[in-house]
């Protein structure tokens, strides 16, 4: 079961690093999203603990149902082409992000080199999201795929605490996710403003506004 | 017999400097195959002005009417600090070397002031030409006064008023000395009494609005001053024994001596003056640089000990 | 409190009272009422900050003292700030003054570690272990960021800038007493806490300081606007006052502690004066400022007629910067030059060509700043006004002329009362150098002063005084009673040319005329003439304008400032406003971190 729940995390990875267009990458997102409540819920039952159902519960309203939402909105709102710009091609982005997956595994099997197979791998997958996020905000020109990359990394961050330590404090967890809806509200607000002063969101377009 | 010291020393200096001024004005006519006036000429010039109205700059402010005073009063504080009679000066508490170039920066700072106060060009030119000139013969006279210090012990002008030793070193610091005096006295090559050409003067301008009983106590205080340096001049390279208390030969041959050393210096500033030229504003940098260096000279002269 | 906090406390006091005073007359219908009460209120700050910072007794509380003091003075030098030079004023002096303050936090920092701790008492014992190299290293750290404040020459860059931008009452204050706050700096950590081993420590502080003279000198007598003047004078004091230190120093290193122990007084003594006069002559040139509304030399003229109380407040500090006898300047001024004088009884050969050097310069200096202030004065209250606003000048009011004439008075007090006042500053600098100074003799009586009473050196200011005024009113009774008395008051002799006015004077350019070209070599002078003429025979007008080039600024400042641009261009390139390469720094710098972490 936790092998095809981290399957599915890790996959998505490459799957968002191929998207080219806006609602394909939400959907992907809402994809990883979802492995990772499926995760905890599965967390949740093998520890009996309600604080992680509760947690999961929270995690799938805000980042399966509402935030997807959102950014779908935004999308449509915005009416710009829904292309989110690539700086680097589909192919040569896959293989940067099967490099970092390789790369996250050496790490965390040079970090914990006696622990047991699944909880590297564990590991292994949580800094691969956290890097394939950095690299989607990176190398994508919308300002929607940085918020995404944004949210993606705090997904990734997500797993590496509750395989690492078995999971934050009921009440840090909490306020994470209260602290990235907020985030996500005030962002999606800010594009649409950009959209609207500029009638485009291609972040590289910004560096001209400097003296 | 401290306070009979005190006023024959004034006296001295107030009786006796104007015909130092006489005199060298009649070597140098002489010098120069002419007649020339009498040598009491500065007493009747003094007794002329003395006599005459005033006429005061109506620009002028208190500072020009004071300056007289001031210029007065420092020269003759000045010279009170030079052992005349005695081996030690009737004040020696009074002050030093030091002082006595401190003391005639005070008139000369006052002087300046008013040649400024009359508006008039003359004025200005010349007390910025003096501030020039005194400013560069400080370090000449500093430097000096540091040689015979290193040599005397201390500062103290009583100190080389008796008989001593003349070194080298000292000979040379009063050449130095001598170098100082010419400018301060105003004579050539660096200025000239006898002109009232605007290129050349610079005492003149300074005094040039003064008239009358004003210009009078001026001139006297420069001739005062002048008797000063020569002194000085004189004690450093002429070292002579304290004045005899006893009426008779001893006494004849002191006074006959103490004059003599002065004639001489009088001598040789006049024949300088007249067989030099006087030199542009700019060029008296060199010569005090001269002078400087001819202190340096006589301060690695005091170090080796000759 | 020690006895070296307690004299600096009371420089502090003498001169800010005055100041305060003097600052309800200056400020009124200068500025706003809330502008006037923020004004009193920074410079309650501001004298707050200096008592803390010669109070503290522990170095990072000497360290936020210090910055609070730099940051206070800051905002009064920018208190004007609607002018354009004001602000760029204060950027300049906040600029070097944090870069000296960089300096003594380096200092300071090495320090603590030797000690483990931050106050005094152990910094002093530590640094008494500290290894050579390390203590000279800490010196000139010391030196540079003291240094920096005083004003000393290259580092004085500030200082003619900031001072003449402040209201003057804060001139009077910055010049006659923060810039001593740097003096403090030195004697509490290089000679009280550091301990002076080495001595070419002394003799490098003599070479600035000596260079400090001479520089500021002559800046100052090329200046036409008044408080840049005074400003470039406070740099010439500084250098005379560090002569006396550095002296000290250099003595105390030969183990001569009578020589050091009188250095140390002409020092002390020096900088009580200079706070007095140069106190005196800002407070002066704000009364000029605030009755014609310039500070061009060239434009005034003839104000002793109209502002009589203000002109002999500034004679007297001008006679007193310039040495004169029987004033403050001239007693410490002839302490130093005795320094010297006796020190080179008691040196080695080199030494004696050194100290010697040294006297004649200083010699120079203050034959310098007196023609400086013969310009100074004559120029501007002097002969006829050259322009509209110094003919309507008014004298200024009472809570003004107060203030400067209880400093003139202190002029004439601290060089008559010289006696005590040595007496009174043995003690002090006996503390300062650890020397035990109740057997030496540096005062006859309280009227006679005898550096070294072996050698028959005396000085007594309070009898040269009595003669001067005896001499000067038998003169004048001579004058009144005998000879001819009639005195007519006359236009002043112009060759025969009828109209003679304000236009004929002489002005401070032509006066430092002579000066710009004797010391050409260092000013680079340069000179632009206009001629505009109706026909061959008749000019109609002719202009002229002289300037000299700022030597440190030009190669030593720009050059700096020139190659921090352009190491600034190239770390622009860094940083060129895309936000997915400074997402990728980040990534990168995370990626770095993962394989140091594997690393390691």
């Amino acid at each position: 079961m936790q092998a095809v729940i981290l399957f599915g995390v890790l996959l998505s990875c490459p799957l968002m690093a191929i998207a080219k267009r806006a609602p394909a990458l939400v959907r992907n997102f809402r994809l990883q999203s979802f492995f990772l409540f499926l995760a905890t819920l599965s967390l949740g039952a093998g520890e009996g603990r309600v604080d992680l159902y509760i947690i999961a519960g929270l995690l799938f309203l805000l980042k399966v149902l509402l935030i997807p939402e959102i950014l779908y909105r935004i999308t449509r709102r915005i009416k710009a082409n829904e292309n989110i710009g690539l700086f680097i091609n589909a192919q040569l982005s896959l293989f940067f992000v099967l490099g970092m997956m390789y790369a996250a595994w050496v790490f965390s099997k040079a970090m914990f080199p006696f622990a047991a197979v699944l909880k590297t791998t564990l590991l292994a997958a949580a800094f691969c999201v956290v890097l394939s996020g950095m690299f989607l905000m990176i190398f994508r020109i919308s300002a929607l795929a940085q918020i995404i990359g944004m949210l993606v990394m705090e997904n990734g961050i997500f797993l590496l605490a509750s395989t690492v330590s078995g999971g934050m404090p009921f009440f840090v967890e909490i306020a994470i996710f209260f602290d990235v809806f907020v985030s996500v509200v005030i962002m999606g607000f800010f594009v649409y403003q950009i959209n609207k002063l500029f009638t485009h969101i291609n972040v590289n377009k910004l560096s001209r506004l400097k003296g | 017999m401290k306070i009979i010291i005190l006023a024959v020393q004034l006296l001295t200096f107030l009786l006796l400097s104007p015909l130092i001024s006489g005199l060298i004005s009649k070597l140098k006519n002489n010098l120069r195959m002419r007649k020339g006036q009498g040598v009491l000429q500065p007493y009747y010039n003094l007794f002329k002005l003395f006599s005459k109205e005033e006429v005061i700059s109506e620009t002028a402010s208190w500072i020009y009417r004071v300056t007289p005073f001031v210029v007065f009063a420092s020269t003759l504080t000045a010279a009170l600090l030079i052992p005349l009679l005695a081996l030690t000066s009737p004040l020696q508490y009074l002050g030093d070397f030091l002082a006595l170039i401190f003391i005639f920066a005070l008139g000369r700072f006052f002087l300046a002031l008013a040649a400024l106060d009359t508006s008039s060009a003359f004025g200005g030119m010349g007390a910025s030409r003096e501030m020039f000139i005194s400013s560069l013969a400080e370090p000449v006279a500093c430097l000096a006064a540091f040689v015979l210090a290193l040599q005397f012990g201390s500062s103290n002008i009583s100190l080389f008023s008796g008989m001593h030793p003349v070194l080298l070193s000292s000979l040379i610091a009063a050449i130095a000395l001598l170098f100082v005096a010419i400018a301060e006295t105003s004579r050539i090559p660096i200025d000239n009494q006898e002109t009232h050409l605007e290129l050349t003067m610079v005492h003149e301008a300074m005094v040039l609005e003064y008239s009358g009983k004003s210009l009078a106590l001026l001139e006297l205080s420069a001739a005062v001053k002048q008797m000063i340096w020569f002194l000085l001049i004189a004690q450093i390279i002429f070292p002579m024994q304290a004045m005899p208390f006893s009426a008779g030969i001893g006494m004849f041959f002191w006074l006959g001596w103490f004059c003599l050393r002065l004639i001489i210096i009088a001598v040789f500033v006049a024949v300088l003056e007249v067989s030099l030229a006087k030199m542009r504003l700019l060029r008296v940098v060199d010569y005090f640089g001269f002078a400087f260096l001819l202190s340096v000279v006589a301060l690695v002269c005091a170090i080796i000990g000759v | 409190m020690d006895p070296l906090s307690l004299f600096f406390l009371s420089v502090i006091f003498l001169i800010s009272f005055p100041s305060a005073v003097y600052s309800f007359g200056y400020l009124k219908n200068e500025a706003s009422g809330k502008k006037q009460a923020l004004a009193l209120s920074l410079l309650v700050l501001f004298v707050a900050a200096m008592v803390w910072v010669v109070a503290a007794r522990n170095l990072v509380v000497f360290l936020v003292a210090w910055e609070i003091m730099s940051l206070v003075s800051y905002f009064l030098v920018v208190f004007d700030s609607t002018q354009e030079k004001s602000v760029q004023a204060g950027t300049i002096y906040i600029v070097m003054t944090h870069l000296g303050t960089a300096f003594l936090v380096i200092a300071f920092l090495i320090m603590s570690k030797y000690a483990h701790a931050f106050d005094f008492a152990s910094v002093k014992a530590a640094c008494a272990l500290m290894p050579e190299k390390t203590k000279n290293f800490v010196f000139i750290c010391l030196f540079i960021g003291f240094g920096t404040k005083a004003g000393l020459v290259p580092l004085h860059i500030w200082l003619p800038f900031a001072h003449p931008q402040a209201p003057s009452h804060i001139s009077a204050i910055m010049s006659g007493v923060m810039i001593k706050t740097a003096i403090y700096g030195i004697i509490r950590f290089v000679i009280m806490l550091l301990g002076v081993d080495s001595i070419w420590w002394g003799v490098w502080v003599l070479v600035f300081a000596l260079i400090s003279c001479l520089v500021g000198v002559v800046y100052a007598l090329m200046e036409h606007d008044i408080k840049r003047l005074l400003a470039f004078h406070s740099v010439e004091n500084i250098g005379i006052i560090l002569l006396g230190v550095g002296l000290a120093m250099f003595f105390l290193s030969l183990h001569l502690y009578y020589l050091a122990v009188l250095s140390m007084i002409a020092g002390l003594y020096h900088l009580v004066n200079h706070a007095i006069f140069k106190g005196l002559l800002f407070l002066c040139s704000g009364s000029v400022y605030k009755a014609t509304g310039t500070r061009d030399m060239e434009k005034l003229g003839g104000l002793i007629k109209n502002m009589p109380v203000t002109a002999a407040c500034f004679l007297l500090g001008a006679m007193a910067i310039s040495a004169l006898p029987p004033l403050n300047g001239f007693v410490s001024e002839w302490l130093t030059l005795q320094a010297f004088f006796l020190g080179a009884g008691n040196v080695g050969s080199a030494g004696k060509l050194f100290l010697g050097v040294g006297a004649g310069l200083l010699a120079l200096t203050s034959g310098l700043a007196a023609a400086c202030f013969v310009k100074a004065f004559g120029i501007i209250f002097l002969a006829k006004p050259r322009s509209r606003q110094a003919q309507n000048a008014f004298e200024v009011s009472f809570s003004m002329k107060l203030a400067q004439v209880f400093l003139s008075l202190l002029t004439v007090v601290f060089g008559v009362a010289s006696g005590v006042v040595i007496k009174l500053l043995a003690g002090i600098c006996a503390f300062v150098l650890e020397v035990d100074a109740t057997q030496m003799n540096f005062s006859l009586n309280n009227f006679v002063l005898s550096p070294q009473p072996g050698n028959a050196l005396y000085l007594s200011p309070p009898l040269l005084a009595l003669l001067i005024v005896v001499f000067g009113v038998f003169a004048f009774l001579a004058y009144t009673f005998f000879g001819n008395r009639k005195v007519r008051v006359f236009e002043t002799w112009g060759c025969g040319y009828y109209k003679l006015d304000s236009r004929n004077e002489y002005t401070a350019t032509a006066f430092s005329k002579a000066f710009r070209i004797a010391f050409s070599f260092f000013l680079l002078p340069y000179r632009k003439t206009q001629k505009i003429r109706e026909s061959f025979y008749h000019v109609k007008s002719f202009s002229y304008e002289t300037h000299t080039t700022p030597v440190f600024r030009k190669y030593f400042y720009d050059q700096i400032l020139k190659i921090v641009f352009r190491s600034a261009k190239f770390g622009r390139r860094m940083q060129p406003g895309s936000i997915h390469l400074y997402l990728g720094y980040i990534f990168l710098t995370l990626l770095l971190l993962l394989v140091f972490m594997h690393k390691f």
